[in-house]
């Protein structure tokens, strides 16, 4: 898999632009989930998604290593979603100057607005497994591959992810029921 | 097996990596162990919400948004960086040396080039004297041409021109870094400024082509007859000395000329006509034309950078009207503060060059406007000078008098005059309503 990476970035270097697409294809769900999490709404997260894919694509040839592109996305996409953040929330401080508006109701990316925010608030390496096994369609051993860690070190961090994940979700329905 | 064996293990068993043996070990644990068996489906649980969350995610699909947005930046980088490299460009040329410089320069050569023909290529023309231009094949001399009824040569600008067969080399004194050669047979100049080391190409076709052959056959004309004729009929005016040499005079029609007593050569020319007082002197004949070839090359020289101007940015060969209303709104706009010049033509735009240059650096336009405008003021007198029947009156009208004529003509077969006003708008006007 992370031969695949380093094959499509070379091609993109080597003026093949278009081949971007298949990293694009391979992450887009990893990355909008971990962007869902973070900025709540569908179309932010999309919106975000698509800046990082892009912001990757013209920074390409500032990645070290073409066999962590997936990493690297992944901090653009929190670079991104930090600058989101802060223009959204001048924004709204300029709304509720002007007009007390209400906000837009806003599109939830999917049912689980729940488990986005939780996986978007575990630590980036546990982060990383859950996007990859669940949004990127890996499985352990490719993702064993990917990241060049063994399959056991790959279980046992699924493990602490899934045990983050799960309390993070019972506090957010604690806190909810309150 | 124990509970935390299991637990250890209920990752891997879920995600289906162990092996069967380990597989039977955990199933059987699950089934007595009711905690891990909810630790088990707790996992599930959370697994298949990960998975169809998963799922909904995936339905997202940014990649046509992505490429097509790649796409549009690409093209947006590369229009900037185009613009950059073409800014960068004009930079470097407007550093190096201002087109404008150039443009007007040219200009002045062709002015130069045609008026010299107008008042008096109808009156010499020695059709009949074809002759073997052996003597004439080069030719080195000083012109100086003055609107009014004299030329002042302490102060009028001198055109010095070397001439081999159908080429001209031209360099004004108020802008000795330009140099212009002209090709007649082609009607293609090369315009250098030598401070810059810039090369420029320009066409010079269609009337004004025609006017520049008929200088040089007039100057040969004009020379090789008086040369191989010496007292043909003209008036002998009488005997002097110029540069120290003996000279003899004679008056043919509108000409003066002086000619060496000894080798019947011409020394001094001297033309009045009712609307320009010309002199051309410091002749020098017969210079073997390999030696004066090389001054006259159409080619780029050694390390200069040729820029090119599209044709019909950079053609002098078709002035209009429009070109003289425009220059008369530069010359009273930029030049002199809203006032329309006293007089007009070639000697005064000469002389005003230096400040032409000045005016366009000062509008604040791109280097090719600039050259633009160099070129609109240059063919703006072309026009001026082509013209038969005109009359500049714009001495004391300030832009903008609508009610004031400032100039009018009589284009070539037209029954009513053009007036230029003020204002700068142009009407027709019938013989009888001109101004007084």
């Amino acid at each position: 898999m992370s031969e695949n990476d380093k094959h499509y970035v070379e091609r993109c270097l080597d003026g093949h632009p278009d081949d971007f697409r298949y990293l694009v294809r391979r992450y887009q769900a990893p990355l909008l989930a971990n962007l869902a999490g973070k900025l709540g709404d569908k179309d932010r997260a999309e919106e975000a998604a698509q800046e990082t894919l892009v912001r990757a694509y013209f920074n390409i040839g500032k990645l070290k290593k073409p066999g962590s592109f997936f990493s690297w996305l992944l901090g653009i996409a929190d670079l991104v979603a930090k600058e989101q953040y802060r223009k959204e929330q001048l924004q709204r401080r300029r709304q509720i100057v002007r007009s007390f508006a209400e906000e837009a109701p806003r599109t939830e990316l999917s049912q689980d607005y729940a488990l986005e925010t939780a996986i978007a608030e575990l630590p980036e390496a546990y982060r990383k497994i859950i996007l990859l096994r669940y949004y990127g369609g890996h499985s352990c051993n490719q993702i064993a591959e990917q990241l060049d860690m063994p399959l056991g070190t790959v279980t046992k961090t699924l493990s602490r992810a899934y045990a983050m994940l799960r309390d993070a979700l019972e506090q957010q329905e604690q806190a909810s029921s309150l | 097996m124990n509970c935390t064996e299991c637990k250890e293990l209920l990752v891997a068993y879920v995600e289906g990596l162990l092996d069967d043996s380990q597989k039977q070990t955990v199933a059987e644990h699950l089934k007595d162990c009711p905690a891990c068996q909810r630790e088990a489906d707790a996992l599930t649980g959370l697994q298949e919400r990960l998975v169809r969350n998963g799922k909904t995610v995936g339905q997202s699909d940014l990649e046509n948004g992505v490429m097509n947005q790649i796409v549009r930046e690409q093209n947006i980088r590369l229009k900037a960086a185009a613009k950059a490299t073409e800014a960068l460009k004009t930079r470097r040329t407007i550093m190096k040396s201002p087109m404008t410089k150039i443009a007007a320069a040219a200009a002045v050569f062709i002015i130069a080039t045609v008026i010299f023909v107008n008042p008096f290529g109808s009156n010499v023309t020695f059709a009949d004297v074809i002759k073997p231009l052996l003597n004439a094949r080069t030719l080195i001399v000083d012109v100086i041409a003055n609107m009014g009824p004299a030329v002042d040569e302490e102060t009028d600008p001198v055109i010095h021109d070397v001439i081999v067969d159908q080429r001209i080399r031209r360099v004004v004194s108020t802008q000795e870094h330009i140099v212009n050669i002209f090709d007649t047979e082609s009607a293609k100049m090369l315009t250098l400024h030598t401070e810059g080391n810039i090369a420029v190409y320009s066409d010079i076709q269609g009337q004004v082509q025609d006017m520049t052959q008929n200088y040089l056959v007039f100057l040969l004309d004009m020379i090789t007859d008086i040369q191989n004729n010496p007292d043909f009929e003209a008036e002998k005016i009488g005997e002097k000395e110029i540069d120290g040499r003996k000279v003899v005079g004679f008056l043919a029609r509108d000409l003066t000329i002086w000619a060496d007593a000894e080798t019947a050569l011409p020394v001094r020319i001297e033309g009045q006509s009712e609307r320009l007082s010309i002199v051309f002197k410091n002749f020098q004949f017969n210079i073997p034309v390999e030696e004066l070839e090389p001054l006259v090359s159409m080619d780029v020289p050694d390390g200069y950078k040729l820029v090119e101007y599209r044709k019909e940015e950079f053609d002098m060969g078709t002035p209009t009207e429009q070109d003289l209303v425009e220059s008369l709104r530069f010359w009273a706009e930029v030049l002199l503060d809203g006032n329309f010049p006293e007089v007009i033509g070639m000697t005064e735009f000469t002389k005003m060059l230096p400040q032409i240059e000045e005016g366009i650096g000062k509008l604040e336009v791109s280097d090719e406007e600039g050259a633009q405008k160099g070129m609109t003021l240059g063919k703006g007198m072309l026009f001026y000078m082509g013209l038969k029947d005109r009359h500049y009156v714009g001495n004391g009208a300030k832009v903008g008098e609508a009610d004031k004529a400032i100039f009018w003509y009589l284009p070539d077969g037209s029954p009513t005059y053009r007036v230029i006003y003020g204002d700068l708008s142009v009407k027709d006007v019938a013989a009888e309503n001109l101004p007084k």
